[in-house]
């Protein structure tokens, strides 16, 4: 293993090992920062390479999380893919495991759901953010927006409906839609 | 969460005593909702299994740990995955639950990209997948909307963390971490009465 590895190594830690426990309202919050990270500060991938990579995360099965695994492998190989995954993974899931142990003691204590109700607003506002960040980078045109908006209106509607038919006729219509426009 | 609230099975339905749960079955349920949930929804997929026909774990004690991995840091099914996988095995049913969640769509997904990288530069595929991002981002929007609904039942000052974070972070790109410490600071001062439902 070269330096050149281990430098990347250790900047892939430095950048989804902090991002790890901030990631609050799940992986979705902190799609703007990793954005901004891989794309304008390190230059792992550019920007339609992020925009590739997303789509396949969201199109394949598990969650979209594996986001950070593809970012990882884009850069630094099956190796890279491993080391930006337990990055990101292995911090908030030690934190996850001492508050399942914890949380039969101390569920129903007060401060316990002042916690949580701070937390819900900074969830939200992070969601959006990450949602807003992608769409504005996105190389894709207005007809992107209106995809969004009306998928977006569809499952707020439709609770239970399986969202793949859904995302097969979205990525249908913005090749047609850029094919002919 | 509510694809969750919709599916709560009626009390009548659930047996007062839990069943079993053998090692290789809890293994074997997590690599299958690892492998078949396409676009999101394993939370409810989890409560379904566990919970309903399987009959692992109580009601209130699964969706008492739904909530707690919502508050958390890391993605909620992960976090749900390692209190469901502890509750019934310990420390390596935790363990065991995560890796049987994330190492088989990890290699899917890839082998997914490989297969993407190898058909190359198609500026079609480009178009269909960003389309598909798009969407997925319409799930994300969806998903922020309804916790801002929950944020502001809590009381309006809500809206303004909400706005403050998506202007901070969205808009004006700065950075996360004191972002979020600062507003976290805010808001707990904020949540400190719980609001009398009207």
């Amino acid at each position: 293993m070269n330096e050149s590895r281990i430098t990347l190594y250790l900047q892939l830690i430095g950048v989804f090992a902090p991002l790890s426990l901030l990631s609050f309202g799940g992986g979705q919050s902190i799609i703007a920062d990793i954005h901004k990270q891989s794309v304008d500060v390190f230059h792992w991938v550019t920007q339609a390479q992020f925009v590739d990579l997303f789509a396949i995360s969201r199109a394949a099965p598990g969650p979209g999380a594996l986001f950070t695994t593809l970012i990882g492998w884009h850069v630094g190989g099956w190796m890279g893919a491993l080391v930006a995954s337990l990055s990101l993974f292995v911090p908030s899931s030690i934190l996850a495991y001492a508050v399942a142990r914890m949380w039969n003691r101390h569920g129903d204590k007060p401060w316990f759901s002042q916690i949580q109700r701070a937390l819900i607003p900074l969830a939200c506002g992070l969601i959006l953010a990450g949602a807003y960040a992608v769409l504005s980078s996105s190389s894709g045109g207005i007809s992107i927006w209106v995809i969004a908006l009306v998928a977006a209106a569809l499952f707020m509607k439709f609770d239970k409906i399986n969202p793949l038919p859904t995302l097969f006729v979205a990525g249908v219509v913005q090749a047609l839609v850029r094919a002919w426009l | 969460m509510a694809q969750v609230e919709q599916a709560v099975i009626p009390e009548d339905e659930l047996a007062s005593e839990l069943a079993p749960a053998p090692f290789a079955d809890v293994v074997w349920l997590f690599v299958r909702i690892g492998l078949t949930s396409f676009g999101g929804g394993l939370s409810a997929w989890l409560y379904r299994e566990v919970v309903g026909a399987r009959r692992w774990m109580k009601d209130e004690d699964f969706l008492g740990a739904l909530t707690m991995s919502q508050v958390l840091p890391g993605a909620n099914v992960i976090n749900l995955s390692i209190y469901v996988g502890h509750r019934l095995h310990g420390g390596v049913g935790a363990a065991a639950a995560l890796a049987a969640l994330l190492l088989p769509p990890m290699v899917v997904v890839i082998f997914i990209a490989m297969l993407f990288q190898h058909v190359g530069n198609v500026p079609w595929l480009h178009n269909f997948l960003e389309g598909i991002a798009a969407a997925a981002m319409g799930m994300t929007i969806a998903m922020g909307l309804r916790s801002g609904r929950r944020a502001l039942a809590n009381g309006r000052w809500s809206f303004g963390v909400i706005a403050a974070v998506f202007v901070a972070i969205g808009v004006l790109r700065w950075p996360l971490v004191p972002v979020v410490l600062v507003l976290t600071a805010i808001a707990l001062v904020f949540a400190r009465k719980k609001r009398t439902i009207e």
